[in-house]
């Protein structure tokens, strides 16, 4: 059996749960959640707010002083504690990796507790280094031995090892440098592509929250929640003043992030190949042209500066500015499209497919009339996070 | 238990106990006065500290009667030999704590006070040394305490102690006696160890007062190492 | 002469070596004065450390005063008060060798199981182990090398203590040192203490020994990291 007795899919439901401490301080007032199951749900909130509390109260570590928790419709507090949590995967910050065992006795630690024979354990253990991205050589060294981020990721894959349908994650990306923190929630999000479990992460960074929750709890302090709602809606209507202050400032154009360029008007008018002439490129009637080569954005010229020069001129010859970065159409937001206009020299960004090959650019009044009708209809759609690739913002 | 025999005996008492308070007191001081340097040397010095220990681990082991033995021929069997025993094992003792106290010292504050200006002796004497005192003053109060209860095995090479009581005592099968010296024994090693937290808290008075921390933020401290 | 002049001519003479109250006699009942009390120390001391260590609360505070205070406690008075009441039985040396033994084991387990880092204990709840099950799989191997510790701190008293229990009238080394002592024999005495030494070292070398052997690969490597 991979997990002890936890059948259905971890919905996560809390009523009314307090929990209120014998000095009278009150961690969690009243807490109402729903956790879908297979879903990330992301508490954040500031230093405080309960937030931790309350995801150690759902593995039992914390008991609420009132109010009830379900798993899958059935109270937690019936069941016990051990196998309760054999079934929930728990990731720290510091990793608690054990240090007096290797890294793959490590991983294996919950299937070892649940009867397996060491070596099917140890195998299991290698398949999840490979699932999460750890060299299989590193299975026999011990944790100090690892970086930071190599040790998280082990305490990634040791919550995973009995295959739990719920994880709970206490700020598992606190500890590490922004390079590392990005790598691991690209990691988590992929996992999470496959695999589908319930998620309940805990983090004081709203940029995270937004990045990899399908549902994000904005906690207040002192245990309340001030808002729960997916994190485009978070951007896009924050609930009171409190709420948008957390969220922070210029999230309309972090808004655009979760909004699509599919649906975006390109001019192809300004693009031009190398060995067309300059003549050509007059006759276009743009301020800017975007100079190919084997249909791969090569640069803009600016056809004020070509004027003067003979008309047969190739494009190839001149002068050209560099061209940035530009968006993939489909896979990068609204925002990456944005950003790539405001870093051109042309004020306009190179949109390309997935292979790179340039299907037209973007001018600032396109872009305009894409965000007025992304808030008009709210039928925004979930931008893909490429794990390889330019960033999208 | 004759209480009776207390008073008649009062001057006796009172010298055997100025004897051993002298025979713990003063070894203590001594292992300091040597730990000092040393402990300073050992912590500047990495590479002097793993001989130093070793030594210092094999002395500690040596039991205290053979010690005493062993100084005889040179020192007869006189207070200095039990005097010089007894600083050997305050100094296993006192020199460990030294060089600890010493290292805890966080490297951002001795880097901070180079980067003002401290040359490095005024830096140990006025940084380095007030913040390992608390280190320090343990390993101290250790080795006041066991030499005070130490002392009293002397006795059995005929060094003038509390631990007089004991064996008169059991050739006398009188145990008053014993009781006496058990109780003055223990009372004069709680007494300096008492004397000893004071001193430590009159030299460290930036240190909290662990009963004044909120108890939540200790039992989140104890937790999660961090406040969520 | 010196001590060890003394000490030598003493050990290499052979009439030492043989009949009754020899060196190897003395110096096997010596090895049994010392391993019985510490086994049984060690029975008490390691169980009752490690479960104070894991609940902490109350117990703690009690652990510390034990600690600070067991040290004040001088052998030869516990022994005497012992030998004036009972007489010279097994339980007027047994009894003061293993209740002093007590504290530096327990101390010791308790502090190395309450410096186990608070997130790895909580790491181990959190995955489904049970209290037995932390304790024995992760608090105990992690709090090995205070464990050890402990248990080496009070082997050597209890080696030093049984020479003085001689005293009271116990076989052993110490038998040498206090009957020479008595017939103002430097040799026996000086040979006595040397034997004594050696015997404490080699405890040391073998709890050096037992470390390597016992504590796991990762916390001697990280040790030697720091």
């Amino acid at each position: 059996m991979f997990y002890a007795d936890t059948p259905g899919g971890g919905l996560i439901t809390f009523e009314a749960v307090t929990k209120r401490y014998p000095d009278g301080t009150v961690a969690v007032d009243g807490l109402d959640l729903e956790v879908p199951a297979g879903k990330t749900v992301v508490l954040v909130g500031p230093s405080g707010c309960g937030k931790t509390t309350s995801l150690r109260m759902i593995n039992r570590l914390v008991e609420p002083t009132q109010g009830t928790i379900l798993l899958d419709g059935t109270d937690i507090k019936e069941r016990n504690p051990a196998h309760l949590r054999r079934g929930i995967g728990y990731v720290i910050q510091q990793t608690g990796l054990f240090p007096h065992r290797t890294v793959e006795d490590n991983i294996a630690t919950v299937p070892v507790l649940n009867g397996w024979p060491r070596k099917k354990a140890r195998a299991r253990a290698g398949e999840l280094m490979t699932l999460v991205g750890l060299d299989p050589a590193l299975a026999e060294r011990y944790p100090h031995q690892l970086s930071g981020g190599q040790q998280q990721r082990v305490g990634v894959a040791r919550a995973l090892a009995a295959d739990p349908p719920v994880l709970l994650m206490d700020e598992p990306f606190s500890a590490v440098d922004p390079v590392v923190r990005a790598s691991l929630q690209d990691l988590l999000m992929s996992l999470q592509a496959e695999l589908r479990k319930t998620i309940v992460l805990v983090t004081h960074d709203i940029e995270e929250a937004i990045k990899v929750g399908d549902l994000v709890a904005l906690f207040r302090p002192h245990g309340k929640i001030a808002q729960l709602a997916p994190p485009e809606q978070l951007l896009a209507a924050p609930a009171d003043d409190y709420v948008a202050g957390f969220v922070g400032f210029d999230r309309g154009i972090r808004r655009l992030s979760f909004v699509s360029t599919a649906e975006l008007t390109l001019d192809t008018g300004a693009v031009l190949p190398a060995d067309a002439t300059v003549a050509q490129a007059l006759a276009a009637g743009r301020p800017w042209i975007c100079v190919t080569e084997a249909q791969r954005p090569r640069g803009w010229v600016d056809v004020a500066t070509i004027a003067a020069l003979p008309g047969g001129t190739a494009l190839g010859q001149v002068r050209a500015e560099p061209i940035g970065h530009p968006f993939t159409v489909g896979t990068d937001s609204l925002r990456a499209a944005l950003d790539a206009a405001v870093l051109s020299p042309a004020g306009q960004a190179v949109a390309v497919d997935d292979d790179g090959l340039v299907l037209g650019v973007a001018t600032f009044d396109q872009l305009r009339a894409a965000i007025q009708a992304a808030d008009g209809n709210h039928d925004t759609r979930q931008v893909q996070h490429a794990q390889e690739g330019p960033p999208s913002l | 238990m004759m209480w009776s025999w207390i008073p008649s005996n009062w001057s006796l008492i009172w010298q055997l106990t100025w004897e051993n308070t002298k025979l713990g007191v003063l070894p203590a001081l001594y292992g300091l006065v040597i730990s000092l340097p040393l402990g300073v040397l050992a912590a500047r010095w990495r590479w002097v500290y793993p001989p130093v220990l070793t030594v210092v681990n094999i002395l500690y082991a040596v039991p205290s009667l053979a010690l005493f033995i062993a100084l005889i021929p040179a020192f007869g069997l006189t207070d200095t030999t039990v005097i010089i025993a007894l600083t050997v094992f305050s100094l296993c003792v006192i020199l460990p704590n030294v060089v600890a106290g010493l290292r805890a010292v966080p490297a951002a504050v001795t880097q901070a006070a180079t980067a003002m200006g401290y040359g490095p002796l005024r830096r140990l004497a006025t940084v380095e040394l007030p913040l390992a005192v608390p280190v320090i003053l343990a390993g101290l109060r250790i080795g006041v305490v066991a030499s005070i209860s130490l002392a009293s095995v002397g006795q059995l090479i005929g060094v003038s102690s509390l631990g007089y009581l004991f064996i008169d005592g059991l050739q006398r099968s009188f145990p008053t006696e014993i009781y006496v010296g058990l109780f003055l024994v223990i009372v004069l090693a709680l007494v300096c160890d008492l004397i000893l937290v004071a001193v430590k808290r009159a030299l460290t008075p930036w240190a909290p007062r662990p009963e004044r921390q909120p108890r939540r933020q200790q039992r989140r401290q104890q937790l999660t190492g961090a406040a969520s | 002469m010196s001590f060890f002049s003394w000490a030598w001519d003493w050990v290499t003479t052979d009439a030492n070596w043989h009949g009754s109250g020899s060196i190897p006699q003395q110096l096997v009942a010596h090895l049994g004065y010392s391993v019985l009390p510490l086994l049984i120390a060690a029975l008490i001391g390691v169980p009752v450390g490690v479960a104070i260590g894991h609940r902490g609360g109350k117990g703690a505070v009690v652990v510390i005063n034990v600690g600070n205070a067991w040290r004040a406690i001088p052998t030869l008075g516990l022994l005497t008060l012992l030998a004036v009441f009972l007489g010279f039985s097994p339980l007027t040396w047994l009894l003061p060798l293993v209740v002093l033994a007590i504290p530096p084991i327990l101390v010791n387990a308790y502090e190395g199981v309450a410096a186990v880092d608070p997130s790895i204990k909580d790491a181990a709840a959190g995955m489904g182990m049970t209290p037995w099950q932390q304790v024995t799989r992760v608090e105990i191997p992690n709090a090995l090398p205070l464990i050890l510790v402990g248990l080496r701190t009070a082997a050597i008293f209890v080696v030093a203590t049984a020479t003085i229990a001689a005293y009271i009238g116990l076989g052993g080394l110490g038998r040498f040192i206090i009957d020479g002592l008595a017939s103002n024999q430097y040799g026996p005495v000086a040979g006595g203490a040397l034997l004594v030494v050696i015997l404490a070292v080699l405890v040391l070398a073998l709890f050096a020994g037992l470390s390597r052997l016992v504590i796991p690969a990762g916390l001697r490597k990280q040790a030697k990291t720091e």
